[in-house]
């Protein structure tokens, strides 16, 4: 096991596959499910500074080429940062798994699915990455729509969306080969760049392209949802950013930032009014995950304007805040018995759950970029930049984050009605307050000290060096 | 004579899709799927060495099997009934999609000139053909067998046009995973179904 490529590619798919076999003893794969992924985002951190480490005397060396079917797979040190994250968000993933309703492939083929991301991130040509795309979105429909009920339409939206990106991105490639000689050659890349954009819109899920997004989110275990949605958007961001550092001529393309920004505060908007009229809870979560996408997407253009920095600074708090969110979602999920989880459900649930509707609330005011809490620095800097270039995108961002107020209040307000029949006593663990303590303590102090959640991976995106000229 | 010999099989192809796209009994479609993936054999042929060739075909009609060996296993596979009248649903889909063929036909050539210079004009007829009536299957459909059609018919047009722009082993063995595992998740979605469905 001394190649990059087979310690963090193969290894963790052929351990994902081991783990279907060992799924009878729950205990024991939950235990290397939450073992495997901190092992692997550990040993990518300590590789990541040199692929040559002196251990207990011991060198050890690792290549980081592999050649399959005549291509490579290159997985360089100064990459090993991403791979750290990827496998972090699995094992982020897997920790509290025991307290939800989840689907019992999860632990399995979260490692598989971590693994293939990784492997989109670094095959060369990088276009064939589409393909391990569609890989992926094949491979996680067991997650999304577990036995014992028909095949629902969001999943089929959701497979057929995902598929129709993959040619798009394919094709992109192909047709703008070469084009950095041919200087007139506007037209072609002006449709290259058209085809990629709605080929990331499509696997994204952003507006208007996003229908697939709360369909499926209705359908499906919040928990195994939100690990499939985060790891998607944490993946896609890196490889939209190896297309821009990859590309000149579409990193080039003049009016590229204009698209990204309305593309970003246009889903943004879309997202806030959206949710803001919903009355389920999990389609609310899917349409903050949308918001997110159009955040991401703002930073794109914000690119020169050290746009990467905000990326690096709000990966982390983004990732921690979406968990959190559903961890109080799918907590709350098992224990009223409510697979839809209808606002309806959560009437006067603030008196049986306290600590869990204290989280959720908390979480929501987290994701949104509310001051004293982890993503409102690096949503800050994003909007001191968008307010110094328009006030149209201003507006925008105003009135998206308007719509998700709306939902905060409308979600307070039926959680702390009295319930008329039923119960009223407290039925939570006091054992909970332990890791929601934690967590919201994590938030603040992520809020009030931002290097806490940057630091350690402020080289993370290093590897795009043509981003940094 | 030997014109003929080359576009009749993409026909054939064609028209196998079109049935997929307009029937909706179980074994017919399955046949019409096989066919749809011997057909293109030929059309691979004239581009690359048999062994390369073989692998699309011989992938489809992997999937078509495991398709039918899981429609078998629960019981949905029935005689085919070839005297049954076509409901309107058949006629508007069949109609549709030929005018679809149809449009293409015409549209293609200058299409081809402008961007797939160097694909042959009959390959190109053959691969958008398939995308195009993949994605009708996909946006009139509620089954998941017709799902599994539909992305199945829609990426082996795909296939067809990009390995004849750019040929790879790794993307033949990619794309050759993307089928199968799109079989094996077409045969879950059969199992669910079956599974819920009531006694």
């Amino acid at each position: 096991m001394n190649n990059t490529v087979l310690l963090f590619v193969a290894l963790p798919i052929a351990l994902g596959l081991l783990l279907i076999l060992l799924e009878r003893w729950q205990r024991f794969s939950a235990f290397l499910a939450v073992l495997i992924p901190l092992s692997l985002s550990g040993l990518a951190l300590i590789f990541s500074q040199s692929l040559n480490v002196s251990f207990l005397g011991q060198f050890l060396v690792l290549e980081d080429s592999l050649s399959v079917f005549g291509r490579s797979i290159q997985i360089g040190a100064n990459q090993l940062g991403m791979v750290a994250l990827l496998y972090f968000v699995c094992f982020l993933w897997n920790l509290p798994v025991k307290f939800f309703d989840y689907n019992h492939w999860f632990k399995s083929l979260s490692l598989i699915i971590s693994g293939f991301w990784v492997l989109v991130q670094f095959i060369n040509p990088f276009l064939y990455s589409a393909l391990v795309v569609e890989l992926i979105v094949l491979i996680s429909v067991p997650l999304l729509s577990p036995r014992g009920a028909p095949a629902k339409a969001g999943i089929m939206r959701y497979l057929t969306m995902q598929t129709l990106a993959l040619p798009l991105v394919l094709l992109s490639g192909w047709m703008v080969a070469g084009i950095e000689t041919s200087p007139s050659a506007q037209a072609l890349v002006s449709r290259g760049a058209f085809l990629v954009l709605t080929g990331f819109m499509l696997w994204a899920g952003v507006f208007p392209l996003h229908s697939w997004l709360p369909m499926l989110s209705e359908e499906s275990q919040p928990w195994s949802h939100s690990f499939l949605l985060v790891i998607t958007q944490v993946s896609l961001t890196f490889f939209f950013l190896h297309f821009l550092n990859q590309y000149p001529w579409l990193r080039n393309l003049e009016q590229l930032g204009l698209v990204l920004k309305w593309m970003g505060s246009l889903s943004i908007v879309a997202a806030g009014g959206l949710a803001a009229f919903q009355t389920n809870l999990k389609r609310i979560s899917s349409y903050i995950y949308m918001a997110e996408a159009g955040y991401i997407i703002l930073t794109f253009a914000y690119l020169p304007q050290g746009g990467l920095d905000i990326i690096t600074m709000s990966l982390l708090p983004r990732i921690f805040g979406l968990w959190s969110l559903n961890f109080a979602i799918s907590y709350l999920s098992k224990n009223i018995a409510s697979e839809k989880m209808e606002l309806e459900d959560l009437n006067g649930i603030i008196y049986r759950f306290p600590r869990t509707s204290g989280l959720l609330i908390i979480s929501f005011l987290n994701i949104i970029g509310m001051p004293l809490f982890s993503l409102f620095p690096s949503k800050r800097i994003l909007w001191g930049i968008v307010t110094a270039d328009n006030l149209v995108f201003q507006v925008l961002g105003i009135l998206g984050f308007l719509g998700f107020m709306i939902v905060i209040l409308r979600t307070l307000n039926i959680m702390i009605k009295k319930p008329e029949h039923g119960e009223q006593e407290k039925v939570e663990k006091p054992i909970m307050i332990l890791p929601i303590a934690l967590i919201i303590l994590i938030m603040v102090l992520a809020g009030t000290i931002p290097q806490l959640f940057s630091a350690p991976i402020q080289n993370i995106l290093l590897s795009f060096n043509n981003l940094f000229l | 004579m030997r014109e003929l010999l080359n576009t009749l099989p993409i026909y054939i192809a064609l028209i196998a899709a079109l049935l997929n796209l307009v029937r909706r009994q179980w074994s017919l479609n399955l046949i019409a799927l096989v066919l749809q993936f011997i057909f293109i054999t030929p059309s691979l042929l004239n581009l690359f060495p048999i062994q390369i060739a073989l692998i699309q075909p011989f992938t489809g009609i992997m999937v078509s099997l495991m398709l039918y060996l899981t429609l078998n296993q629960v019981g949905g596979v029935e005689a085919i009934k070839l005297n049954r009248s076509l409901t309107p649903g058949e006629i508007f889909r069949a109609m549709a999609g030929i005018f679809l063929l149809t449009i293409v036909f015409f549209f293609l050539d200058d299409f081809q000139k402008a961007v797939f210079p160097t694909v042959p004009l009959e390959y190109l007829y053959l691969s958008f053909g398939l995308m195009l009536t993949g994605i009708m299957q996909l946006g009139t459909i509620r089954e998941p067998l017709y799902l599994a059609i539909g992305l199945l018919t829609f990426l082996s047009g795909f296939q067809l046009l990009y390995s004849a722009l750019e040929f790879s082993y790794l993307l033949e063995a990619l794309f050759a995973a993307v089928n199968l595992l799109l079989g094996m998740v077409g045969s879950f979605f059969i199992v669910k179904n079956a599974e819920s469905r009531p006694e």
